[in-house]
């Protein structure tokens, strides 16, 4: 694959990568360390999930930016994403912020008409 | 041997400050002769320098060369010429004098907007 | 006594104008005199020096220069500006380098104070001002967090103020003033939940002008009135 030129069209600053395929390479490094951290993340936030919900939540998040190309923006997230590792290694975070990824509370948005209609008041 | 006044600051480096300074002071200029003759940064630094170093020649006591210098004690006027120096070697990587690199976009610093 | 209370209402104006600033012309020109030296020393990054109103030197760099410009005012003798006393940014999101980051220093050694200001975008790096100053490590991390802009070489580059989880910056013009989501404690999971908002669309309506005149001096001037010949023939009558 191609590395796709940024939209300004000229030379820019990178963050890390110069190309697409380096800051693929990173995306992949952090993948990595994700899959291996959740098993031992299942463990001491003593979580009510199994490591295979917890991998493929892992595997949503990342897949939710798969349609990014430009290597800067993928540098940026990939640096979110390595704040996000370091928090949950150090257990800095609490339950409730590994929890958060699931949404285990959240009712989900009516879709069709009519359960748009029972639920009323469509803000 | 009687020791200096400026004592106060702890420092016992007093009866050999001046050396230091004259060390300093010739490794300055060393360094700001490679840059280019109408550098601004050469011109005014050494102007100070030279300023400094001909008082410092001239005047063997330290409370008086103090308070000719009048830039605080003398561990201070060390202290700034310690900074100098390392500025000084930096700048020669850093190339100032050259034109700017760019200009902002129109609309950068316009305010309000 | 009636008409000492209309003396007094009819000076109140003269008091008023005990209180304005004076103009401070000698410091102005030093100012001037160390904005037009420090951009004669380094013509490659300085954009523009500037003096506000409140006697404030602003220097206006390129991106570039962040570390020659700010070590060269820490180290040089006749400028010490040995402390940096804040360091953050200005969003205004309709220019092509939305942030401006600020750099507010003081020279202890002369007892003044000067503004660094540079530009960037949400993905173009800046250069960490740690190496220079120590004191710029938490405040980068501030703009980090608040703004997201990244800087490079930053030995510890994490969030601040934010919660661990929370998504987006929240001092971007562009980030809702409710926020993307609501926190509350759920008794079914025993633990603290958030969940996106559901803003109704009444709420939406972002009316973001002030009552007051911010900036008087930039208002366009106010169409000039007419009268028609034909209003005064009318008044006479």
């Amino acid at each position: 694959m191609d590395s796709v030129a940024p939209a300004v069209g000229a030379a820019v600053k990178p963050i890390f990568s110069r190309d697409l395929g380096e800051a693929r390479r990173r995306v992949r490094e952090l993948y990595r360390a994700w899959y291996r951290e959740v098993p031992n993340t299942v463990h001491l936030f003593q979580l009510d999930i199994t490591v295979k919900q917890g991998r493929d939540k892992v595997r949503e998040m990342f897949m939710k930016n798969a349609h990014v190309t430009d290597p800067r923006v993928i540098d940026l997230l990939v640096i979110k994403g390595k704040i996000e590792l370091q928090e949950t290694i150090n257990v800095w975070k609490q339950r409730t912020h590994v929890m958060r990824y699931f949404h285990e509370t959240e009712t989900p948005r009516p879709t069709d008409f009519l359960s748009k209609f029972y639920a009323g008041n469509d803000p | 041997v009687a020791l200096p006044l400026s004592l106060s600051t702890g420092l016992t480096c007093m009866l050999v400050c001046r050396h230091h300074l004259r060390i300093l002071y010739t490794k300055i200029i060393a360094v700001l002769q490679n840059f280019p003759k109408d550098a601004a940064y050469r011109k005014y630094t050494e102007a100070i320098i030279n300023e400094r170093f001909n008082m410092v020649k001239a005047e063997p006591d330290i409370e008086k060369l103090e308070n000719k210098i009048n830039s605080g004690q003398i561990e201070e006027v060390i202290l700034q010429a310690e900074n100098e120096l390392n500025l000084a070697r930096k700048m020669a990587q850093w190339k100032p004098w050259e034109p700017l690199i760019e200009e902002p976009p129109s609309d950068q610093w316009k305010w309000p907007v | 006594m009636l008409l000492l209370f209309f003396l007094m209402a009819f000076h109140l104006p003269l008091f008023f104008s005990a209180t304005i600033r004076p103009k401070d012309e000698v410091q102005q020109k030093q100012l001037c005199a160390f904005g037009e030296y420090v951009a004669e020393i380094l013509p490659k990054y300085i954009q523009q020096v500037q003096v506000t109103c409140f006697n404030e030197l602003e220097i206006l760099i390129h991106p570039d220069g962040i570390i020659p410009v700010l070590t060269f005012l820490r180290d040089h003798t006749n400028a010490q500006f040995k402390s940096l006393a804040d360091l953050t940014a200005v969003d205004v999101p309709t220019r092509q380098n939305r942030f401006e980051i600020v750099y507010n220093l003081l020279s202890l050694h002369f007892n003044s104070r000067i503004r660094v200001k540079t530009y960037t975008d949400e993905l173009t790096p800046l250069d960490s001002a740690v190496p220079v100053y120590q004191a710029a490590n938490w405040y980068e991390r501030e703009v980090w967090d608040m703004f997201g802009v990244f800087f490079a070489n930053h030995p510890d580059l994490r969030r601040i103020l934010t919660d661990y989880g929370f998504e987006g910056h929240p001092f971007r013009k562009d980030f809702p003033l409710s926020g993307f989501v609501e926190v509350r404690y759920d008794d079914e999971v025993k633990r603290i939940v958030a969940e996106p908002l559901e803003l109704s669309q009444e709420f939406r309506k972002f009316d973001l002008n002030s009552p007051w005149e911010t900036f008087p001096a930039h208002r366009e001037a106010p169409e000039p009135l007419t009268i028609e010949a034909g209003d005064k023939k009318g008044d006479v009558k």
